[in-house]
C-alpha cells in the first residue's frame, strides 16, 4: 500500500475495485465504513454484487476480466472534463501526451460494450475520483489475478497519476496483500528476482554484497517463478523445498499440479499438518504454528510487527527457520548457526535496505512503516511523497485484452474464484475451528436464480461444474450476489477442488495465474449420472 | 494547548475538542462509567461519570460535556459519589443474582463487577423486575447471549454501527423493556453479524460472550496475555493470545493494535482452536515403502540432505527449487531464501503470492 | 393498491422520508411486515436492524397482521377516572394508549385514522374537539382572540380576522431583524414548557452558519392532561403557519415541518388543507408575496412515543434514526435537523407569534398580571365542572382559574390537589399559587406546558401516583440508565410489587431513586418524573403510610 492503514478514514471518495475487502480484509474495511460514516463517497466496482456494492454510491458491476476497459473509460472521462491536476502533471509525471492520444477510443460507450456498465454511471464516478481532494484506489486480487493483471494496475496508476492522488494523506493506490505475510516473505527475499529488500539479483554490485555476507556468489540471472518451477517438475526441476503453502489445493489447475509434484524426485514439506501437499512428499517436518513462535510480521502497509509464543509447540514441533537451517547444515552449509529468531531478522536486517534501520528490539511495537534506511529513521508511512523510485511517474498505455479463454457454446458462464469472510485459503486453519465450520461447513457455487432456473439447476441441489481442464460437483446456491451469466466459488474446500478447473492463463509478466475468469459449464448433476 | 479548568483544584491545560471525561482521565482521576469505549461516540447513558461543574444547575455527564476556558470541576464529591453509588445499586439490582462471570467472557466483562464492589452495592437495594433476557435459542457457536446480565449501555451496538460498520443489532422496544436485538428479533446468524465479535469485547457484563474462550473455562490456571498478531491476512492485526500454563484458551484484540486499534473479525476472534488440534503433525515424517511415518529429527534431516543432494549431483544445482511461505514469518521465508541461494548458489525461490 | 415501489417512489426523495413512509405501508397493510421493513431499509439505505428497532420504538406502529385496526383506547389519568378500563374491556381487541388529548371530551378512541371518544356503554362518536369558551374572566387574549371566529380554519377567514398582515408586513416592510427585535421585546417565551425565550433562539439560529437551516414546529402533544395545541391547530392552523413562516423570515430558515403526534389525524388534514391554501395564494412556497422569501411546510405525523416531544428526539424521529434524545450541547440551534441550524418550537409559541408582531410588544407583555408578560394556555381537566382550554394572563392565581373560570369541584367535594405541566410538574396541594415559573418553581414544581389535571377528594392519590409513574416508565426511552431503571423502580414501589417493605427503607429507596433521576437524567422526563414522587412523599405522607400499611 502507498499509504497506510489509518489513512484509509480519511479520503473523500474511495474507489474499491476486484477487493471483496469486507471478507477479505475485515477490518480494513472499518475503516473504510468510518470514512463513509463521516461523509465519504464509495464507488466500487466488481463483478459480484458484494457486500461493499451493498454500501456504495455507485456500484459499477462489470464483467469479469474487462477491467482495462472500465478504467481506461475512466481515464478518458477525467481528461475530457478537464479533471487532470496540471501541476502534478507538469512536475511529477510523463507521458501524458502519449496516454491522451491512445485514450481518445476509449469513450465510456465503447467500454458499456465491453464492461457491461453503463456508459453513464462509469461517468460518474470518473467525476467524483477526478474531483476528490482525496481520492484513494483499493484493489486486490480481483485486478492482479489476470492475464492482464499488470495492465489493470498500470491503468489503476494511471488514474492515480492524472489526478495526483498519490503521496499525500488519504489517497494513494493501495493493493491489500492477502496473507499475513505475504509482504515479509518478499521482503525477506523469497523471490526470483529480489535480495531481501527488494535489492535485483541481476545487479553486480548486490551479488557482490550477498556474496561478501553469505560467502557464496548467487547467479546474476533471476530465477524461475513457482508457475513455470511447477510447468518444469519433472523436466528441469527435480527437487522441491516447500515451506507452509498447500500448493495442491491453492494453485491452478490441480491436475497439473498433482502431476508436478509427483514427477519430483525429491520433495520436502515444512508443515503443521499433513496437508494434500505434504501427502506427496518425501520428508515432512512438523513446523511450529503462530502461537508457538517468535517472529515478525509485516502487513499490507509495510509494517513490520512481532508475533510471540503464548504456549509451548504441539510434539516435537519447531519453528521453520531452525528446520531449515537443520536441512542445510546437513548439507553442509555455511551461515546457519542462527540460534534465535532474533539472530534470524536481525541478519536480514542487516542485508535489506527497507530494514535497515530496524532490528529486532525496534521492531516490538510495530511503530515504522518500511523503508526505514538508517537507525533513527522514522520510517515511511506514505511511499512517493515529492518522488517516485524512477523519479517521474510514467503514463502506460495499456490496451484492452479479452481474457485467455472467453465463453462459448461449450463453457458459457463465466467462473470467478475468491475467498469468503469465514474461511482462510484452504481451510488448513479455519477448516480446524468450531465457528468458522458452523458458518460456512461446505463449498457452494453461487449462481443467479435466473441462472438456476435457466440452466435448469437447483437451489440447493448438486452441479457439475467444468471447464477444459477438469470438473468439480459442487452444491448450488441461487444469489444475486452473482449477476447473470456469471458464478462463484472459493476454493477452500478440498472436496470441491474449484483449482481443477482454472489455469487458463498467466500474466506475462508477472506469472500470476488468471484465477478471476475461467469460463465454465453447470448441468445438474443429476442429469449427468442419468 | 491554551485553554485551562480546574479540575478538582488543580489547573489541567487542555485541547479544544477534548471533553471532561478525557481531561479527567488523562489527569489520573478515577471516573467510573460502564457506557464508555474510547473508540465510539459517547452516549452519555449511565451517567456513573457524572461530575460537579460550577455553574451548572445539575451534575454533568463528563463524557458528553466539551471542556471549555475556565471551567471549574469536581470530579469526586459527596454529592456525586452518593449518585454513583445509587446509579451502581440500581444497575446492579437489574442483575442482581451476583454470577460469577468468567474473564474469559470477554474483554470488559468484569466491568460491572468492578464497580460493584467499589460501590458496595450488593444487590440488596433498589429489588425488582429485571429486563435482560437471554437468547439461549441462539445456536451459533462462538457468541454466547446472556442478556440476562444485560444493562442497556448499547455499547455492542454502537460497536457494530461505528466501529465494525456492520449495524446487525440495534435497540428493541424502549425503556424498561428495552432488548438488544437484530432485525427482527432472529439469530445473529440470519442477520447482518459478520461475528467479528467486537460486541463481546466492549460488554461490560459478561452478557455477550466468548463462546470459544469458555470452552476452557474450567482449564486450571490463571490466565496470561502474549502480544501477537493474528495470523491470517495482511492486515496485521495486534491480539493478546490468552494462555493457562501451555493451553492456548482464546485471543482477544488489541486496543493500542496498530493497525486494528482493537478491531477484528471472525476469524482473529474465534479461529484460533486449529493451533492445538489432534491433527497437527507432531514429528517428522519420512516415506518408506511409499507411506509416510515416523521419524526422528536426525533421519529426517538426513533423508532431507539426501534427497537434495542427489537431485544436485545428478542434475545440476538448477533442479532445485524452493517455495517460502506468505504464512510463516519473516526468520521462515528468509532462510528458505537462503537455503537456495547460499546453499545451492541460484535464485530458484518463490513465495506464495502468485496464487 | 399502491405497489411497494410506487410507496417507495413517493417518498423517497421527500425531506425526512421514513415516517411518511412507514405510515404508507401501514396503512397499506393494516400492519408493518417483515417485508415491509425490507423495502423500506433498502429504499432509504437504513440498516434493517435499526430500522426494525426503531419501528419498535413508536407504539402506533403494529407489527401483527391487522393492527392498525384495533381500537387504541386512551387510558390516561382522567380517561382512568371516567371508565376507560371498562371501554377497554368493552371493545373487541382494543388496547391501551396514553393519554390521546381530549382530556375535555368523553375517552378518545383511535381505530386507524377515525378519532371517536365515547365513554362505557355508549357507542363511539366521531365528534369535533370542544372550542374553547369565551374567556371567562374577560381578559383580552393572544392565541385565542379570533379563534371562535367564524371560518378562522380557512384561509379567507383567517385573512378576514387580519391573519397574513403580520407576515406582509414582515417580507414587505421590515428586515429580519426587525422581526426578531419585536420578538425580543415581547418577552414571548416557549410555551411548550421549557420557557426558553423565543427571540434569543431564533438570534441563534439566524446567527449560526449553515444552510438550509429549518423550523420545526413542535406538535407533538404528549404530556398527559395537555390539549391546547390540538385545538390551536384544529380552530386556527393558518396563525401556526403565519408564525412558522415568520420564524423562518426571522431566522433565515428555508424549511419547515409540523411535527404531529400521530393521535391527532384529523388535525394532519387541517394542517395540509391549510398549506395547501396558503401556497395557492403565494403565501407559502416559492418567492412568498413576491418576494426573493421562499419557505416550505411539510407535515410529519409521528408514531406514538412521548419523548418525540423533546426537541431533539424529536430530531432524531424526523431524521429517521432511533428516537434517543441528543446530548447538549451542540443545541439544535446550530445542530438541529440534519445538523444544521434550526428553531424548534411549541405550537403555541408559533401561534403567538402574528398576534405579538401585528399588535406590538407592548401590547403582549400588557396581557400578563403585574410583571410577567404575556399569556398562556392552560389545559384544564378532571375534577373541575368546566374543563377545557383557558388562556390566561401569566400570573393569574391558580384559584382564580379553578373556582372562578372553571366553576371548582364537583358539587359536595373539595380539591385534594392538582399536577402541573401535564404529570411533569407532579402534585401541588396548596393551591394558593400563581401561574407562573418562579411561583410554581418556588414550590418545587412548574407551569411547563400548561396541562392542569384536578382531583378531588375522593381520589387516591397513590393510585394516581402510580399511574403517573407508570407513564413515564413506560414512555421512558430506554437511552439513561437512572430515567430507565428509575422509572421502573418507582412504579413498582408505587403499585406495591417490589421494594422494601419497611416504611423508612422504602422511603429513603424512593428519595434516593428520585433524588439521583431528578439530578443526573439525561433529559426532562427523567428530570421531571420524580417530582411525582417527591410530591407524594411531601403533600401526602398520610397516604404513604397507609399505601405502606395495607398494601404492603
Amino acid at each position: 500500500m502507498s499509504n497506510p492503514l489509518a489513512d484509509m478514514e480519511k479520503p473523500d471518495v474511495i474507489f474499491c475495485i476486484g477487493t471483496n475487502m469486507t471478507e477479505t480484509h475485515p477490518v480494513a474495511a472499518t475503516r473504510l465504513k468510518k470514512a463513509m460514516r463521516h461523509g465519504a463517497k464509495l464507488i466500487v466496482a466488481d463483478p459480484r454484487r458484494i457486500p461493499l456494492a451493498e454500501k456504495a454510491d455507485i456500484y459499477l458491476p462489470l464483467r469479469v476480466g474487462s477491467d482495462v476497459a472500465l478504467l481506461g473509460a475512466m481515464a478518458h472521462v477525467i481528461e475530457r472534463e478537464g479533471l487532470v491536476d496540471p501541476s502534478f502533471l507538469e512536475e511529477r509525471t510523463e507521458g501524458f501526451d502519449k496516454l491522451r492520444e491512445h485514450l481518445a477510443t476509449f469513450t465510456p460507450e465503447w467500454a458499456e460494450s465491453i464492461t457491461g456498465v453503463p456508459a453513464a454511471d462509469i461517468e460518474q464516478a470518473a467525476i467524483w475520483y477526478g474531483k476528490a481532494e482525496r481520492g484513494a484506489i483499493y484493489y486486490t486480487l480481483g485486478i492482479t489475478e489476470h492475464i492482464c493483471g499488470v495492465d489493470n494496475v498500470q491503468s489503476l496508476c494511471n488514474l492515480v497519476l492524472m489526478t495526483g492522488n498519490i503521496g499525500r494523506e488519504g489517497t494513494g493506490i493501495n493493493p491489500m496483500r492477502g496473507q499475513n505475510n505475504i509482504q515479509g516473505a518478499g521482503d525477506a527475499g523469497a523471490l526470483p528476482n529480489n535480495y531481501p529488500g527488494f535489492q535485483p539479483v541481476t545487479d553486480p554490485a548486490i551479488q557482490k554484497k550477498f556474496a561478501k555476507a553469505w560467502g557464496r556468489e548467487v547467479d546474476l540471472e533471476k530465477g524461475i517463478t513457482k508457475v513455470r518451477a511447477l510447468e518444469e517438475c519433472g523436466e528441469s526441476i527435480h527437487a522441491m523445498l516447500i515451506c507452509g503453502e498447500n500448493t495442491l489445493v491453492s494453485d491452478p489447475n490441480r491436475a497439473h499440479c498433482q502431476h508436478a509434484l509427483e514427477s519430483l524426485e525429491h520433495l520436502v514439506v515444512i508443515d503443521m499438518f499433513v496437508t494434500e501437499t505434504a501427502a506427496l512428499a518425501d520428508v515432512v517436518f512438523p513446523a511450529a504454528a503462530w502461537g508457538e513462535v517468535d517472529g515478525v510480521f509485516t502487513n499490507t502497509e509495510r509494517r513490520p510487527q512481532r508475533v510471540r509464543a503464548a504456549v509451548k509447540p504441539q510434539g516435537e514441533a519447531k519453528p521453520d527457520w531452525w528446520i531449515v537451517s537443520g536441512i542445510a547444515k546437513r548439507l553442509g552449509f555455511s551461515g546457519f548457526d542462527w540460534e534465535s529468531p532474533k539472530e534470524v531478522f536481525n541478519e536480514l536486517c542487516e542485508l535489506s535496505e527497507t530494514y535497515h534501520g530496524l532490528d529486532w528490539d525496534l521492531v516490538s511495537e510495530g511503530r515504522h512503516h518500511w523503508p526505514v534506511p538508517e537507525k533513527g529513521h522514522p520510517g515511511t508511512p506514505i511511499l512517493h511523497i515529492g518522488e517516485f523510485p524512477r523519479g517521474r511517474g510514467l503514463f502506460m498505455t495499456p490496451s484492452y485484452r479479452d481474457p485467455a479463454e472467453t465463453i462459448d457454446d461449450e463453457y458459457p458462464t463465466w467462473l470467478t474464484t475468491g475467498r469468503r469472510l469465514a474461511h482462510y485459503h484452504t481451510r488448513t486453519m479455519t477448516g480446524r475451528s468450531v465457528g468458522s465450520e458452523y458458518l460456512v461447513p461446505e463449498e457452494l457455487v453461487e449462481v443467479h436464480p435466473d441462472d438456476v432456473v435457466r440452466l435448469g439447476l437447483e437451489d440447493g441441489g448438486l452441479a457439475v461444474m467444468s471447464s477444459r481442464r477438469g470438473e468439480v460437483v459442487v452444491k448450488v446456491e441461487a444469489t444475486e450476489q452473482s449477476p447473470r451469466g456469471t458464478v462463484f466459488c472459493s476454493f477452500s474446500f478440498s472436496d470441491v477442488p474449484i483449482n481443477a478447473l482454472t489455469g487458463s492463463g498467466y500474466d506475462p509478466i508477472t506469472d500470476t495465474a488468471e484465477l478471476k475468469v475461467c469460463p465454465v459449464r453447470l448441468e445438474a448433476a443429476t442429469t449427468q449420472l442419468a | 494547548m491554551s485553554a485551562k479548568l480546574t479540575l478538582d483544584g488543580r489547573e489541567v491545560l487542555f485541547e479544544e475538542g477534548e471533553t471532561i471525561y478525557e481531561i479527567a482521565r488523562r489527569s489520573k482521576k478515577d471516573v467510573p462509567t460502564l457506557c464508555y469505549d474510547d473508540r465510539l461516540d459517547p452516549l452519555g447513558a449511565c451517567r456513573l461519570c457524572v461530575v460537579e461543574l460550577e455553574g451548572a444547575r445539575n451534575p454533568v455527564a463528563s463524557c458528553t460535556t466539551m471542556a471549555t476556558d475556565g471551567m471549574v470541576v469536581r470530579t469526586s464529591t459527596e454529592a456525586i459519589e452518593k449518585h454513583r453509588k445509587t446509579l451502581t445499586e440500581l444497575v446492579v439490582s437489574e442483575n442482581p443474582r451476583g454470577v460469577e462471570i468468567d474473564p474469559l467472557r470477554g474483554m470488559a466483562s468484569q466491568e460491572l463487577a468492578l464497580l460493584a464492589v467499589r460501590y458496595e452495592a450488593d444487590g440488596s437495594r433498589f429489588e425488582g423486575a429485571t429486563s435482560g433476557r437471554s437468547r439461549k435459542d441462539d445456536p451459533n457457536p462462538m457468541i454466547l447471549r446472556d442478556y440476562d446480565q444485560c444493562i442497556s449501555c448499547y455499547r455492542c451496538v454502537r460497536v457494530c454501527a461505528e466501529q465494525e460498520g456492520d449495524y446487525a443489532i440495534s435497540v428493541e422496544n424502549r425503556g424498561f423493556q428495552t432488548r438488544i436485538t437484530t432485525e427482527f428479533a432472529g439469530f445473529l446468524e440470519d442477520s447482518a453479524c459478520t461475528f467479528c465479535g467486537q460486541c463481546v469485547q466492549t460488554c461490560p457484563t459478561g452478557a455477550l460472550g466468548d463462546l470459544r474462550a469458555l470452552q476452557n473455562a474450567d482449564v486450571p490456571g490463571e490466565i496470561e496475555k502474549t502480544r501477537s498478531i493474528c495470523p491470517y491476512c495482511g492486515v496485521g492485526c495486534s491480539v493478546d493470545i490468552l494462555s493457562k500454563d501451555d493451553k492456548l484458551v482464546g485471543v482477544q484484540p488489541a486496543m493500542d493494535g496498530p493497525a486494528n486499534e482493537g478491531a477484528l473479525c471472525v476469524k482473529g476472534q474465534f479461529a484460533w482452536e486449529w493451533v492445538q488440534h489432534d491433527d497437527r503433525l507432531k514429528t517428522p515424517l519420512v516415506r518408506k515403502d511409499g507411506e509416510l511415518v515416523p521419524a526422528s529429527w536426525d533421519e529426517a534431516f538426513e533423508r532431507a540432505a539426501e534427497g537434495f543432494r542427489g537431485v544436485e549431483a545428478k542434475h545440476g544445482r538448477h533442479a532445485i527449487y524452493a517455495v517460502a511461505s506468505g504464512r510463516a514469518p519473516h526468520e521462515s521465508a528468509y532462510s528458505v531464501q537462503k537455503f537456495v541461494r547460499a546453499g545451492f548458489g541460484t535464485n530458484y525461490i518463490d513465495n506464495c503470492s502468485r496464487a | 393498491m399502491p405497489t411497494d415501489q410506487d410507496l417507495l417512489e413517493r417518498w423517497k426523495d421527500e425531506p425526512a422520508p421514513l415516517l411518511p413512509l412507514l405510515h404508507a405501508f401501514h396503512e397499506r397493510d393494516s400492519y408493518l411486515s417483515d417485508d415491509a421493513l425490507r423495502v423500506v431499509s433498502k429504499g432509504l439505505r437504513i440498516p434493517l436492524a435499526d430500522l426494525y428497532g426503531t419501528v419498535t420504538f413508536y407504539h402506533h406502529f403494529s407489527r401483527v397482521e391487522g393492527g392498525r385496526g384495533r381500537p387504541r383506547v386512551c387510558d390516561g389519568p382522567i380517561c382512568k377516572l371516567k371508565g376507560a378500563d371498562t371501554l377497554l374491556a368493552e371493545l373487541d381487541g382494543a388496547t391501551a394508549m396514553p393519554c390521546a388529548g381530549r382530556c375535555d371530551d368523553p375517552i378518545p378512541v383511535l381505530v386507524e385514522d377515525r378519532y371517536m371518544v365515547g365513554t362505557p356503554g355508549s357507542e363511539l362518536a366521531e365528534t369535533p374537539a370542544p372550542m374553547p369558551t369565551p374567556n371567562p374572566g374577560e381578559r383580552e387574549e393572544c392565541c385565542f382572540a379570533h379563534i371562535r371566529a367564524e371560518g378562522r380554519a380557512t384561509l379567507a377567514g383567517y385573512r378576514d380576522t387580519g391573519g397574513y398582515r403580520a407576515l406582509a408586513r414582515a417580507v414587505q416592510e421590515q428586515t429580519p431583524g426587525d422581526v426578531l427585535d419585536v420578538v425580543d421585546a415581547s418577552g414571548l417565551a416557549g410555551r411548550g414548557g421549557a420557557g426558553f425565550p423565543t427571540g434569543r433562539k431564533w438570534r441563534a439560529v439566524a446567527d449560526a452558519p449553515g444552510e438550509p437551516k429549518t423550523i420545526v414546529c413542535n406538535a407533538d402533544e404528549g404530556e398527559p392532561g395537555c390539549f391546547k395545541d390540538r385545538v390551536l391547530m384544529d380552530y386556527d392552523p393558518h396563525a401556526v403557519l403565519e408564525g412558522m413562516a415568520l420564524a423562518a423570515y426571522a431566522t433565515g430558515a428555508t424549511r419547515g415541518f409540523i411535527y404531529l403526534r400521530y393521535e391527532y389525524p384529523h388535525t394532519q388534514a387541517i394542517l395540509e388543507r391549510a398549506i395547501a391554501e396558503a401556497t395557492e395564494a403565494g403565501l407559502l412556497g416559492q418567492g412568498i408575496l413576491g418576494t426573493g422569501f421562499s419557505f416550505l411546510i411539510y407535515v410529519r405525523r409521528g408514531a406514538g412515543a412521548y419523548i418525540c416531544g423533546e426537541e431533539t428526539s424529536l430530531l432524531n424521529s424526523l431524521e429517521g434514526k432511533h428516537p434517543f434524545p441528543r446530548n447538549r450541547p451542540p443545541y439544535p440551534v446550530t445542530h438541529g435537523y440534519e445538523d444544521l441550524p434550526t428553531a424548534v418550537n411549541n405550537v403555541e409559541t408559533l401561534a403567538s407569534v402574528p398576534q405579538i408582531l401585528d399588535r406590538g410588544a407592548d401590547w403582549y407583555r400588557s396581557l400578563g398580571e403585574g410583571e410577567h408578560a404575556g399569556t398562556k394556555i392552560i389545559s384544564l381537566s378532571g375534577d373541575v365542572l368546566r374543563p377545557g382550554n383557558y388562556e390566561v394572563p401569566i400570573g393569574l392565581p391558580l384559584e382564580t382559574l379553578l373556582f372562578e373560570w372553571a366553576g371548582g369541584p364537583p358539587p359536595g367535594r373539595s380539591i385534594q390537589a392538582v399536577t402541573m405541566a401535564g404529570l411533569s410538574g407532579g402534585f401541588v396541594r396548596d393551591l394558593d399559587v400563581t401561574l407562573d415559573e418562579p411561583c410554581l418553581r418556588g414550590r418545587g414544581s412548574f407551569l411547563g406546558a400548561g396541562g392542569i389535571m384536578v382531583f378531588d377528594d375522593s381520589r387516591d392519590m397513590i393510585e394516581v401516583a402510580r399511574q403517573a409513574m407508570s407513564f413515564f416508565a413506560h414512555e421512558s426511552c430506554g437511552k439513561c440508565f437512572p430515567c430507565r431503571i428509575g422509572t421502573q423502580r418507582l412504579t413498582e414501589r408505587l403499585a406495591g410489587e417490589a421494594g422494601p417493605r419497611n416504611a423508612d427503607v422504602w422511603r429513603a429507596e424512593v428519595h434516593d431513586i428520585g433524588h439521583t433521576m431528578a439530578a443526573v437524567s439525561a433529559c426532562g422526563l427523567g428530570i421531571a418524573a420524580p417530582l411525582i414522587t417527591e410530591s407524594l412523599l411531601r403533600d401526602f405522607p398520610d397516604a404513604v403510610n397507609a399505601h405502606l400499611e395495607n398494601g404492603r
